[in-house]
C-alpha cells in the first residue's frame, strides 16, 4: 500500500502543481464576471486585449530569449532590458518627433536603431564577455533607463503625430488596428519559433546545450539572435507604449517589467510541458491585464492588486518548478 | 484618483468619496498608485462597469482617450487638477494666484536677488503646472537680479521626496556654497522634503525653499525654527474633492455648472503663518 502512495505521490503532486495556476486565474475571472456584471462582455475582452498588446509584445521578445537560454531563471536566457529598451526606443521616438520635428519615419528609425543596438549589447555581454543573462540584462536595463531619461530629460512628451494616434485608435476590418499588428507579429513569432527550421534549432539549443553543441549548431550564434530579436519587439513595443500613453512617459518600465515577466512565465504554466512558449506569453500578457481590469472592478486596492500580482508570479513559477521536480 | 501615496492625493480622493456617499451616492473606487498609464487604464474600468459620471483626479494627456471614450458612452466626466476637453467641469485650486504669489515669496525670499534652482518636470505635461510654473517665472521678470538654473531639474512623478534629496544633493556638489541662494519646487511640495533633508544633511541651510501645496507635512517644516523651508501656498485638497462630488450632483440635478470650478488658497509665509495655517486648516495645533 506505502509502495503504491509513493510511486502515486509524485505523479499526483505533478497533476496538482500543473492545474493549480489554470484553476486560480479561472476562479479569479468567474468571481470577477459575478462581481462585476459588465466584465464578462465582448466590449469588455476587447478593452482588455488592447491594455494587453505592449505587454503581449515584449513577451513575445523575452519568451524567445528563455526557450533559447533555456528557463533556468539564473543560468538560463532571460532577458529583463527588454521593457526598458521599450522605453528607449518610445523616448527616442517621442524626442524626435516632438522636439526635432523629425518625420515619422525618421523617428521610427532612429528608436528600432537603439533598440537593436541595445539588444546587440545584450548579446555581446552574454555570448562574449561571458556574463550570465540575468546579470547583464539587469545592468543593461538600468543603464537603457537612464538613457532613456537623458533623452527626455526625465519629462513627459506629449504626442499628437497621425502615426501614433492612428496606431492607438485605427482599426481594420473591425479590429483596432494595435491590436491587428500585434497578432501578425505574435503569429509570426510563433511560427518562427514553433514551426520552422530555425526555430526548432532553438529550442534544441535552449532545452540542451550540449547536446546542440554536439549536434553541431552554433549555439553562441542563436543566443545572440535571441537577444536581438527581443531588442526588435522592444522597439516594436516603443509604438505601442507611445500609442497607449499619448506620448512618452518616465517611470513606465518597472510595470511594464512586472507584468512582462509575469505574463512570460504564466504562459509556461499553460502548456503541456510548462515550457516558456510564444502563445503562452500572449496568453499570459491577456490573462495579466484581465487581472488588473478584473481587481480594479470589484474594487482591489491599486497597492494590493501588486501584491497579488507578485503573489501569482511565486505561485505559478513554484508550481511549474514543482511540476518539473515530480517529472523527471 | 492618479494615486493615494501622499496627502493631497488621499484628502482630494477621501474628500470626493465620502462627498459622493454623503449624497447618496455609490463609489467604484480605483487607484494609479502614482502612475500615469495605469491611471489612465483605470478609466476602463469604469467602462466595464457602466458607471453614471467619472471623477477623475489628475492624470496626463493618457487619459484623453479614455475620457473620450466614456463621453461617448454617454458617461459624463468631471476632472480635479486636469483640463480637458471631454469633461463637464475642472474643480481646481486658484493656480494663477498660486503661481504669481508663490513667485513673489520666492523673490521676496531672496531679497529680489539671487540664483534659484527650480524642480519643474511637469510645466509641459500638466496644464496646473503649467500655469503655476509660468506665471512664478513671469513674476521674476520684473527682478532682472534674479536666475534661475539651467537646466531645471525634473522631479520623479513617484517616490518624490526620496528622489528630489538625491538630485539636491547632486545640485549642491554642483553649486558650492554661495553660489545658489533658493530652490523652487514649481508645481507641488512633496520633492520639498526631499530638498531640505539634502539642505540639513550637508548643512546648507542658508538655501530657502519654496513650493506648492502645503499639506500638514510640509507646513510642520516650515512651522521649525529656522527652517530652509519659508514659503508655501495651502491648498485644500479635502474641498476640491467634495466639491467635484458636489458638482456632479447638481449636474444630474439639472443645473448649469461652468468649465471650472475654482477652489480658494491659502499663502503660508515663514514659520508663524505655517503655524496659523495648520490650525486654521483644521490639521491640530502647532507650538
Amino acid at each position: 500500500m506505502s509502495a503504491i502512495l509513493a510511486i502515486g505521490r509524485p505523479q499526483l503532486k505533478s497533476a496538482f502543481a500543473s492545474v493549480v495556476p489554470l484553476a486560480i486565474f479561472l476562479a479569479l475571472l468567474g468571481y470577477f464576471g459575478l462581481r462585476a456584471p459588465g466584465f464578462l462582455e465582448p466590449a469588455t475582452l476587447i478593452l482588455i486585449l488592447k491594455q494587453a498588446i505592449p505587454t503581449a509584445v515584449l513577451g513575445l521578445g523575452l519568451s524567445i530569449v528563455v526557450i533559447a537560454g533555456g528557463d533556468d531563471v539564473v543560468a538560463g536566457g532571460i532577458d529583463l532590458s527588454v521593457p526598458s529598451i521599450a522605453v528607449l526606443s518610445a523616448a527616442i521616438i517621442a524626442d524626435q518627433l516632438a522636439n526635432h520635428g523629425s518625420a515619422a519615419v525618421t523617428a521610427v528609425a532612429l528608436g528600432f536603431a537603439a533598440a537593436i543596438a541595445a539588444g546587440a549589447a545584450n548579446a555581446l555581454l552574454v555570448t562574449r564577455v561571458g556574463m550570465t543573462p540575468l546579470l547583464a540584462t539587469l545592468a543593461t536595463s538600468t543603464a537603457y533607463i537612464g538613457l532613456s531619461k537623458v533623452v527626455t530629460a526625465n519629462r513627459r512628451i506629449d504626442l499628437s503625430d497621425p502615426l501614433i494616434v492612428t496606431l492607438r485608435d485605427g482599426s481594420i476590418l473591425g479590429l483596432p488596428l494595435g491590436l491587428a499588428i500585434a497578432t501578425g507579429l505574435a503569429v509570426t513569432a510563433h511560427f518562427a519559433v514553433h514551426r520552422s527550421r530555425w526555430g526548432l534549432r532553438l529550442q534544441a539549443v535552449g532545452g540542451n546545450r550540449d547536446a546542440a553543441e554536439i549536434a553541431g549548431l552554433k549555439v553562441r550564434r542563436f543566443l545572440a539572435q535571441s537577444f536581438l530579436i527581443a531588442g526588435a519587439f522592444g522597439g516594436a513595443a516603443s509604438l505601442f507604449v507611445l500609442a497607449r500613453g499619448s506620448g512618452s512617459t518616465p517611470g513606465v518600465a518597472e510595470t511594464l517589467l512586472m507584468e512582462t515577466v509575469l505574463a512570460t512565465f504564466l504562459g509556461a504554466a499553460f502548456s503541456p510541458r510548462r515550457v516558456v512558449t510564444v502563445w503562452g506569453a500572449v496568453l499570459g500578457a491577456i490573462l495579466v491585464s484581465a487581472l488588473s481590469i478584473g481587481f480594479g472592478s470589484v474594487g482591489v486596492d491599486v497597492f494590493w492588486t501588486g501584491c497579488i500580482k507578485g503573489g501569482l508570479i511565486l505561485i505559478v513559477v513554484a508550481a511549474s518548478a514543482l511540476a518539473r521536480r515530480s517529472g523527471t | 484618483m492618479v494615486g493615494t501615496q501622499h496627502f493631497w492625493d488621499r484628502e482630494a480622493f477621501n474628500g470626493a468619496v465620502d462627498k459622493v456617499k454623503e449624497l447618496g451616492g455609490e463609489v467604484l473606487p480605483v487607484d494609479g498608485g502614482r502612475d500615469n498609464q495605469v491611471h489612465a487604464d483605470n478609466h476602463d474600468i469604469f467602462l466595464t462597469n457602466k458607471v453614471d459620471a467619472v471623477i477623475s483626479i489628475l492624470g496626463d494627456a493618457a487619459v484623453e482617450p479614455k475620457f473620450k471614450a466614456l463621453q461617448e458612452k454617454g458617461i459624463p466626466v468631471f476632472t480635479v487638477d486636469h483640463l480637458s476637453p471631454y469633461a463637464i467641469n475642472n474643480t481646481t485650486s486658484d493656480n494663477y494666484y498660486i503661481g504669481t504669489t508663490i513667485g513673489r515669496y520666492l523673490a521676496d525670499s531672496l531679497g529680489g536677488k539671487g540664483k534659484v534652482a527650480f524642480f519643474n518636470a511637469f510645466e509641459g505635461s500638466l496644464r496646473i503646472c503649467g500655469i503655476r510654473a509660468q506665471l512664478a517665472k513671469y513674476v521674476l521678470k520684473d527682478y532682472p537680479g534674479i536666475e534661475i538654473v539651467q537646466p531645471e531639474l525634473a522631479e520623479a512623478f513617484a517616490n518624490a521626496p526620496e528622489d528630489a534629496r538625491k538630485k539636491t544633493l547632486d545640485l549642491l556638489t554642483q553649486y558650492p556654497k554661495g553660489t545658489l541662494d533658493a530652490i523652487h519646487v514649481a508645481c507641488w511640495d512633496q520633492p520639498a522634503i526631499g530638498v531640505v533633508q539634502a539642505l540639513e544633511e550637508t548643512g546648507r541651510t542658508e538655501i530657502k525653499v519654496t513650493a506648492v501645496d502645503a499639506g500638514p507635512d510640509t507646513l510642520e517644516i516650515i512651522a521649525e525654527k529656522d527652517s530652509p523651508f519659508v514659503a508655501n501656498i495651502a491648498q485644500q485638497p479635502r474641498k476640491i474633492g467634495s466639491t467635484s462630488a458636489e458638482n456632479v450632483a447638481k449636474y444630474f440635478a439639472g443645473q448649469k455648472l461652468l468649465p471650472q470650478t475654482f477652489v480658494d488658497v491659502i499663502p503660508v509665509k515663514g514659520a508663524e503663518e505655517a503655524k496659523k495655517v495648520y490650525a486654521e486648516l483644521g490639521y491640530g495645533k502647532l507650538n
